[in-house]
């Protein structure tokens, strides 16, 4: 990734980890600059999420670094980095289906914002959330429960954004309004990491783009250098 | 991207200065997993340890019936073996319980992820099947029949 670039607010190196004796990242080197968005795609089973998993300090390494704007907190627990900023929505949205739309925002004043404040930045991301607030996010569309995922991320004022497979199972247009409201976020210096099995509308918004198949990052670079690292992944060329 | 000139760069930089500032306040001590594993293996051998010294303390303190050559059997092998299986039985309870309630916790959060994952779609179709029949069929609503004095 080119030298012209901000100081990261994410590097990993040489980043070994797994799942019991299962390897399953083998050796990952990854930047995301601040302010930037970087898309990494693959296909199923590449281990994206996993990648995702030791950034938020879910899943151990077994050797590597994790650094954040130069601080090595390689092994730092998940709650530890929450609080510090680092805020992950996982594959499937993580939710709290039985509560409802306002109760989920309150779920994440972790970081010391206020419910206020919380609601005020979610409802403002996305209007449409406001007008459902009181009802339970089990009963919201696929669209407006990653619209509350998302929403909810944003009102911790994350300094690094984790997204895991965000348009998994969405409609085109829906899709385009969040990843609007994504790259607003970069204008205040968050760095987002934007994982993703799909490289259509990544494409369009990253910064930078890491293709990693079998646990390792196989090409990174600008979106329209990658057109042939990616064919070859999803197209076996 | 962030720039130089833009009135954001000032929020960006608070931002960052403020993750930075909580990112040197972070204690990395190592992996969770790895320190909960190192203290059950823990647990599991200083529970034997503790008994083979309590057996040794025995077997010295049986060997003279004189009180003051018996009193340092009783301290390093009685006292000692006894407070190693105690500890040892606490730490292995301690972390192989962790493990189980957490293992149980998740179980609990996915059963009714999915429970309420099914209400929802029952819900949806129920919904969905309403709204097909009300304005179609007007044999949805049954007409209410004369009631009969018996």
């Amino acid at each position: 990734m080119g030298s012209e670039l901000p100081s990261p607010v994410l590097e990993l190196t040489g980043v070994r980890a797994g799942y019991g004796r299962i390897q399953v990242l083998h050796g990952v080197d990854l930047i995301v600059p601040r302010g930037t968005i970087v898309g990494l795609l693959g296909p199923n089973g590449a281990g994206k999420s996993t990648t995702i998993g030791v950034i938020s300090g879910q899943v151990p390494t077994s050797t590597g670094a994790v650094t954040m704007l130069g601080h090595d907190v390689t092994g730092a627990g998940a709650d530890a980095l929450a609080r510090a900023g680092v805020c992950t929505i996982p594959e499937g949205r993580g939710m709290f289906p039985n509560l409802t739309v306002d109760e989920n925002v309150w779920m994440f004043t972790h970081r010391g914002v206020s419910t206020r404040e919380a609601r005020d930045i979610a409802y403002d991301h996305f209007p449409v959330l406001a007008e459902r607030r009181s009802m339970m996010a089990g009963r919201l569309s696929g669209g407006e429960q990653q619209m509350l995922a998302l929403a909810r991320a944003l009102a911790t004022r994350p300094s690094l954004l984790l997204l895991d497979e965000l348009s998994m199972g969405l409609a085109p247009i829906i899709v385009e309004q969040l990843y609007e409201q994504v790259a607003a976020v970069t204008a205040g210096g968050v760095g987002i990491l934007l994982v993703e099995q799909f490289a259509g509308h990544v494409l369009d918004v990253a910064d930078q783009v890491a293709v990693m198949v079998n646990g390792r990052i196989r090409a990174a670079g600008r979106p329209h250098e990658m057109a042939e690292a990616l064919s070859g992944v999803y197209l076996g060329g | 991207m962030s720039n130089p000139t833009d009135p954001s760069a000032d929020v960006a930089d608070d931002r960052l200065t403020g993750f930075e500032a909580e990112l040197a306040r972070l204690r990395v001590s190592g992996t969770s997993s790895t320190t909960e594993q190192r203290l059950l293996v823990a647990g599991i051998v200083l529970m034997p340890v503790g008994l083979v010294l309590v057996l040794i303390g025995w077997f010295g303190a049986s060997g003279t019936t004189e009180f003051s050559s018996q009193v340092p059997y009783l301290i390093s092998g009685g006292l000692l073996g006894l407070g190693c299986t105690i500890v040892g039985a606490v730490l292995y309870l301690r972390h192989s319980l962790a493990r189980y309630l957490r293992f149980w916790l998740l179980r609990v959060v996915y059963e009714e992820r999915t429970s309420s994952d099914r209400n929802v779609e029952a819900l949806h179709e129920l919904g969905q099947i309403l709204r097909n029949r009300a304005p179609t069929d007007p044999s949805a609503v049954p007409p209410r029949e004369k009631e009969t004095q018996p």
